[in-house]
């Protein structure tokens, strides 16, 4: 009985709740529910991972990338890069589709809001290089729009965002609504 | 005796094994009805309160995230969030088109359901109704962030 026992404990302790935190360098958002990760995985497509619809370079940034988790094959989903900018994490995670790296960053874990195995991702590291940090989407969408060169964020200069902004307003109620709000509360 | 320990140990390894592809690519059929979200805003608590990242309140804020390339959700009216891979046949789901044009607005949708490790993803196959913004929170919440609406006095 002893070594059924311990052979139980064996098999189960993998299943345990996992701490990814040893070796973090992770940065804090002072996030209610933030808790630093560092781990190897494997970079997919999610799409592709769940439905077969796999295209050669993951999307090239344009689908949402996922993480396998080598330690337990769980997918983990990062939904934001380093960047306090409003910044998803695919264009930063495309480059390196179908390989394996070890990304260090803070998983989100709130069970009242059904938040788990989503991630902020802040540095990637490929195998025999050096971490290099998720932070090139502001220039990634800069070479992409000469056009909307200027002062500001990135998302007051955005062609698409101004132009739903300008038909719709900042609430998306229409203009007349809008001017009702900012005349009450500005 | 022994017999009955190895059947524990098989059917007991059995349940502990990972999942395979061909289990993880399994989806279901649905339709559901819900606001398309910011999940970033919506999970991570950076702009407030759960009530105060949807609806009008949150709409410039949720077109910023969008556009952001951060992943789109669409909450049900029971809470529960779908991240959205895909709508019709547009694959991008990271700062796509189609997924910025629906920001903030309630629709009633219908794909395929695949779950993972937790989280809820669903593949649109075809957005049934497309109600516009129904969550005029704003009142109740300004506008989230604040400086969502430029001030127009500096």
């Amino acid at each position: 009985m002893k070594h059924l026992i311990a052979c139980l404990a064996l098999i189960a302790s993998p299943l345990a709740a996992q701490d990814f935190s040893e070796g973090s360098k992770a940065k804090s958002w002072n996030l209610y529910a933030e808790v630093p990760a560092k781990f190897e995985a494997e970079v997919v497509d999610v799409l592709c991972t769940l439905t077969g619809d796999c295209p050669e370079d993951c999307g090239a940034g344009k689908r949402q990338m996922g993480l396998v988790r080598s330690a337990d094959d769980v997918l983990i989903l990062p939904m934001k890069n380093s960047q306090p900018a409003f910044t998803g994490a695919a264009v930063e995670l495309a480059p390196f589709c179908g390989q394996t790296v070890t990304v260090d960053g803070l998983l989100i874990d709130d069970p009242d809001l059904g938040a788990k195995n989503v991630y902020l991702l802040q540095t990637i590291q490929a195998a025999d290089a050096d971490p290099i940090k998720a932070n090139k989407w502001t220039k990634n969408w800069a070479k992409e729009h000469p056009e909307a060169k200027g002062k500001g964020p990135w998302f007051r200069r955005d062609p698409r965002i101004k132009e739903i902004i300008a038909r719709e307003g900042y609430l998306g109620l229409g203009l007349e609504e809008d001017q009702t709000y900012i005349d009450e509360n500005f | 005796m022994r017999s009955s320990i190895s059947a524990a140990l098989a059917a007991l390894l059995m349940l502990l094994a990972p999942p395979t592809g061909a289990q993880a690519a399994e989806g279901t059929r649905i339709q559901v009805t819900g606001e398309i979200i910011d999940t970033w805003c919506y999970y991570s608590g950076v702009m407030g309160s759960p009530d105060a990242v949807v609806g009008s309140a949150h709409h410039t804020c949720a077109l910023w995230c969008s556009a952001g390339g951060i992943p789109v959700g669409l909450l049900a009216e029971d809470g529960t969030v779908y991240m959205v891979l895909k709508v019709g046949d547009d694959t991008e789901s990271a700062s796509g088109d189609t997924m910025l044009s629906l920001a903030a607005h309630t629709v009633e949708a219908d794909g395929m359901l695949y779950q993972r490790d937790g989280l809820n993803y669903l593949v649109v196959a075809n957005v049934v109704s497309d109600m516009d913004i129904t969550n005029q929170n704003h009142n109740d919440y300004g506008n989230v962030p604040p400086f969502s609406i430029p001030d127009p006095n500096k």
